[in-house]
């Protein structure tokens, strides 16, 4: 075999396989799209049905049988007030653990990284008796303070991260022209870490608006989700795959959008910054 | 002992302190998690010595000492949720780490049409996990189900289904978190590849190694770091597993998807008996401790640090 044959053959078989690869990660979204897009006739057809006349009936329905808009406000405030609530406490933090450098700050750095790590469901049940006290179950407050307890953690972490990658050099200048500790940071250290802050915010965005187990436990009859939405609205109304899977289009489409848009920080953020490509 | 002479005393003092300036600027944040991160977490240890029970009437506390520790080590169901943990984490995370490895080295290489491919991975990850969850719920089901359809066309017997039969149940929310997660762990090990310089190779390859002695001696020992740290960010993600179990098996049939986060929700958030819930929960920790401990050593043997 002379050389070109060799690459030709490798090249063969590597399409093959990425062609496999995709079919298996695409397939299950792809059979989402079009379940939406199906008469429940044809959804539950056995064989599958593959070829047919896509219709937008089951959009329709979710929004007339069910309180969709009042999850997409409740979805949105939530993930909102977490991305705000922890960027407010995360991003000087950060800051203040790169500078500082000293031995108490790198641990507390790593102790951060360490609440991150513990499952939700250790904090939750006495999270939960706390907020039962302070009579706030059922409130966005609720759901925003834990959720970001972990974001906040991860801004930290990151954003320090971040921040050790900026020489300070260049906000030691600002001082030394007069510039408080504060302005140094404020006009100097915050605009050059802009990507890094919409990598945060961006991520935390998507964890809370993905997020199940927490709404599940602090919202209220006011409060849900659309990822509590979906699952009530099923149980509630048999609605049948084709309008389940609308549903389910609808609660991905905008995080869906954003990883697309934000590809590259979308790694850096759910590797904690390890990976930047 | 000698007094260690003061000017080193004041060098580890300075080591420690430096920059306490800076602490009004982290106090928000350290406050915050005080509050609602530590505090909750003394609370929940300080809980699991009692018999704290919701739906009792006279809501008494009971000291009970560690018996509430007791009883989960003696737990049927705890032991097999524990177990179904770790043989989740195992299953999962090496099947994602051997796929993920599998398919950066197909990206590796530029070729037409490889950066769409990186692209269209993307699309798992970002995905709503209880959205994945139901859409695989769908998949599975026994009678209409595409997944079991062509499960039987191929004449394999599902029975009551992939997540409906005990023995393979497991498995099949395996497969859902492999789905969802591969891409990650191939990402972030294609940056890794991508990141070391062709120089190495081209000198490996005077000396006269093969494609595959390249991968294995040069390659795989410098992707080390960042397998670690995959393996670390999965081994986490995968204890916390909770979605897929609660919206497609609910832990059975049986027990055979019964995990410990699933578990002690049910125990302290529907059964409303929070000091056995507590006690659980705090067990459950200690195990990610000792997984994270482990994969820390590890990191710190390679000199890894952010």
């Amino acid at each position: 075999m002379t050389l070109r044959q060799r690459r030709r053959a490798e090249d063969v078989v590597v399409y093959t396989l990425l062609a496999l690869v995709l079919g298996f990660f695409l397939f299950p979204l792809l059979w989402l799209l079009q379940t939406s897009l199906k008469p429940a006739r044809e959804a539950f057809a056995i064989p599958p049905v593959w070829v047919f006349q896509p219709i937008l009936d089951n959009y329709r329905n979710i929004f007339q049988a069910a309180p969709v808009l009042a999850y997409l406000k409740n979805s949105l405030l939530i993930a909102l007030g977490t991305t705000g609530l922890s960027l407010a406490l995360g991003v000087p933090a950060g800051y203040a653990l790169a500078r500082a450098a000293s031995r108490a700050a790198g641990n507390t750095a790593l102790l951060m990284l360490a609440i991150r790590m513990a499952p939700p469901v250790a904090l939750l049940i006495p999270f939960y008796l706390v907020m039962r006290d302070l009579r706030l179950l059922g409130t966005y407050a609720a759901v925003i303070l834990l959720q970001s307890v972990f974001n906040t953690t991860f801004v930290t972490w990151m954003m320090r991260g971040f921040f050790l990658s900026l020489p300070p050099d260049l906000e030691l200048a600002a001082q030394t022209d007069g510039c408080t500790r504060f302005g140094a940071f404020w006009r100097v250290a915050l605009p050059l870490s802009v990507p890094g802050v919409a990598t945060a915010a961006i991520f935390i965005f998507t964890l809370s608006w993905n997020d199940f187990l927490l709404p599940l436990l602090l919202t209220g009859r006011t409060t849900r989700t659309l990822t509590l939405g979906i699952l009530e609205t099923m149980s509630t109304y048999e609605i049948g795959w084709n309008n389940m899977a609308a549903f389910g289009m609808v609660t991905v489409l905008p995080v869906l959008a954003l990883g697309f848009l934000m590809q590259r920080y979308y790694i850096r953020g759910l590797t904690l910054g390890a990976v930047r490509e | 002992m000698p007094a260690p002479p003061r000017a080193l005393v004041a060098v580890a003092v300075a080591r420690w302190t430096r920059g306490l300036g800076l602490l009004p600027w982290a106090a928000p944040a350290l406050l915050f998690m005080l509050c609602f991160a530590l505090y909750p977490l003394a609370y929940s240890l300080y809980i699991s010595f009692f018999d704290y029970n919701l739906t009792d009437p006279t809501r008494s506390w009971e000291f009970v000492g560690i018996a509430n520790y007791a009883k989960a080590l003696a737990d049927h169901i705890f032991r097999v949720a524990a177990l179904n943990s770790v043989l989740f984490v195992i299953l999962a995370v090496s099947i994602q780490t051997v796929l993920g490895l599998g398919i950066a080295v197909l990206l590796n290489r530029d070729r037409p049409g490889t950066s769409v491919i990186r692209t269209l991975l993307l699309a798992p990850l970002t995905l709503t996990p209880i959205v994945v969850a139901l859409i695989w719920r769908a998949l599975y089901n026994a009678d209409y189900g595409v997944v079991s359809y062509y499960l039987k066309q191929l004449g394999i017997n599902v029975g009551r289904g992939p997540v409906g039969e005990p023995s393979t149940a497991l498995v099949a929310l395996v497969v859902v978190d492999v789905w969802q997660w591969t891409p990650l762990v191939a990402l972030m090990l294609l940056a890794g590849l991508r990141s070391q310089s062709a120089e190495l190779f081209e000198a490996a390859q005077i000396d006269g190694a093969s494609g595959w002695q390249q991968f294995r001696y040069v390659a795989l020992p410098l992707l080390r770091p960042i397998l670690i740290v995959a393996l670390l960010i999965r081994t986490m993600d995968v204890f916390k597993l909770f979605d897929s179990v609660f919206a497609v098996t609910g832990g059975g049939p049986g027990y055979a998807t019964e995990v410990m986060n699933h578990y002690i929700f049910k125990t302290g958030l529907t059964f409303f008996d929070m000091g056995y819930a507590a006690a659980m929960s705090n067990l459950l920790l200690v195990l990610i401790g000792l997984f994270t401990a482990a994969y820390f050593r590890a990191i710190g043997q390679l000199g890894v640090t952010q």
